[in-house]
């Protein structure tokens, strides 16, 4: 056995070392430095920058090895964990902009928010429940737990951005079931006391990103007028069909599947100016859950080897 | 388990193939795996290291392979991969498969080819669909 002494990285091994961190971090810590001695040893010399296939086998392997070992624990509590955290981070993204006007309703779809990534189901299940009343209740013109009626205008700065006045564009209906979904899964994670894992704080960052999407802020009212949210729809779906498939694990095509009532509430809610897009938008989602299952299933018939 | 998934997978990639068949040899390290398959392939699969390792974690999942040991080299950890019992099998009926799908084509020359020659110039008008035009030298 040598014990010689590390040399210093070049370029190469520190761009390989930055492309290594698409796999998770327990390992890189485990296997981190033998992928890079294989990787420099069987590089050309004098090369300074990595080959496509290895910079894109490289990326492909760390997202499949996150992919396997975030299948682990029962699926369909992650699963439904995994779509309302999605749904409640949605919620936020819908409120925040009337932030100025309607604080505590925004503060409580925050609460539920970090509540329900943290696991703290029996603290989400109130505050989801009173703010999926609220949204309804804004949206029917009742005055109920305030005197919030409509309009609604957005604060002055995402006012700016051309956001419009609240629910002024479509819902309540389908926002409401969103606020219900949280509600109901966070309910049977609670009575069933699955402790699926806790999600990261990362997940603060698609708020910004569903604000950005919904570029005219009709959020879970109006998908065809919002080409951002539908490509950010069929890429969430694309990649829930692929880690299905390398995990050979149905988590991500479930919690696609508890995303869907609330498109499907979106549709029923606006049926009578509904356009040919706003069915295609539908067809295609549901279409790309299919496929997400299909793909689980055939991995489990055929191993992947 | 094991068995059930060596009977589900068949037939393997390409790639796994070529690694289940490189360490028949003994135990190897990841480039020594690398090099051993293209070697095998004749320079044609050149297995990129994410998908390497990608493969040997699948196949040591399935307990196909197992750590031989582990060395440190240059400071570097290095693991050796050995075939278990199940992963020589796999590779076996693989290769078993691979050479009866083999002798359905290599049975039988075709204009051309360096196979065996076929029985009869008839059957090499059969496989093409035509009238022979070819015959297979006598010497």
């Amino acid at each position: 056995m040598t014990t010689t002494p590390r040399p210093a990285p070049g370029p190469l091994e520190r761009r390989y070392r930055r492309m290594l961190l698409a796999y998770p971090r327990g390992y890189r810590a485990g296997h981190g430095e033998e992928l890079i001695a294989t990787l420099l040893a069987t590089a050309e010399p004098h090369r300074s920058t990595p080959p496509l296939t290895e910079a894109v086998a490289l990326l492909a392997g760390g997202l499949r090895t996150r992919a396997v070992q975030a299948a682990r624990g029962p699926a369909w509590a992650d699963a439904v964990h995994l779509a309302i955290t999605a749904l409640s981070v949605a919620n936020v993204a819908m409120l925040l902009p009337y932030a100025g006007t309607i604080p505590v309703w925004t503060g409580l779809a925050v609460f539920t928010a970090v509540a329900v990534a943290r696991r703290r189901f029996w603290l989400a299940l109130p505050a989801a429940g009173l703010t999926c009343v609220k949204v309804a209740a804004i949206g029917l013109g009742l005055p109920w737990l305030d005197g919030t009626l409509l309009p609604v205008f957005a604060d002055p700065l995402p006012r700016e951005w051309g956001v419009p006045a609240l629910l002024s564009m479509g819902g309540p209906a389908a926002p409401a079931t969103a606020h219900a979904m949280v509600f109901l899964g966070a309910a049977v994670l609670a009575v069933r006391w699955a402790a699926p894992r806790a999600r990261s704080w990362r997940w603060a960052l698609a708020v910004p990103l569903l604000i950005g999407v919904n570029t005219d802020m009709r959020a879970l009212t109006d998908p065809t007028a919002t080409p951002g949210r539908t490509a950010l729809e069929i890429g969430l779906l694309l990649l829930a069909g692929w880690a299905g498939h390398v995990a050979a694990d149905p988590r991500w095509a479930l919690a696609a599947l508890l995303y869907l009532p609330v498109e499907v509430v979106e549709l029923a809610e606006n049926i009578g100016t509904a356009t040919r897009g706003d069915y295609a938008h539908l067809a295609l989602l549901v279409f790309l859950t299919g496929a997400a299952a299909a793909a689980v299933h055939r991995s489990r018939r055929h191993a992947l080897l | 388990m094991v068995a059930g998934m060596a009977k589900k997978s068949l037939p393997v990639s390409e790639s796994t193939y070529f690694i289940l068949a490189a360490l028949l040899d003994g135990p190897l390290h990841g480039h020594g795996i690398i090099k051993h398959v293209l070697g095998m392939s004749e320079g044609r699969v050149k297995l990129p290291v994410g998908t390497l390792y990608g493969a040997l974690d699948r196949l040591a999942g399935g307990g196909l392979i197992a750590v031989e040991r582990e060395e440190v080299v240059d400071g570097r950890p290095r693991r050796y991969f050995r075939l278990t019992d199940d992963g020589t099998r796999l590779v076996l009926t693989e290769a078993e498969r691979m050479r009866q799908a083999a002798s359905v084509v290599t049975g039988r020359a075709l204009p051309g080819s360096a196979f065996v020659p076929l029985t009869s110039p008839a059957a090499a008008g059969l496989a093409l669909g035509r009238r022979p035009v070819w015959r297979p030298a006598l010497t």
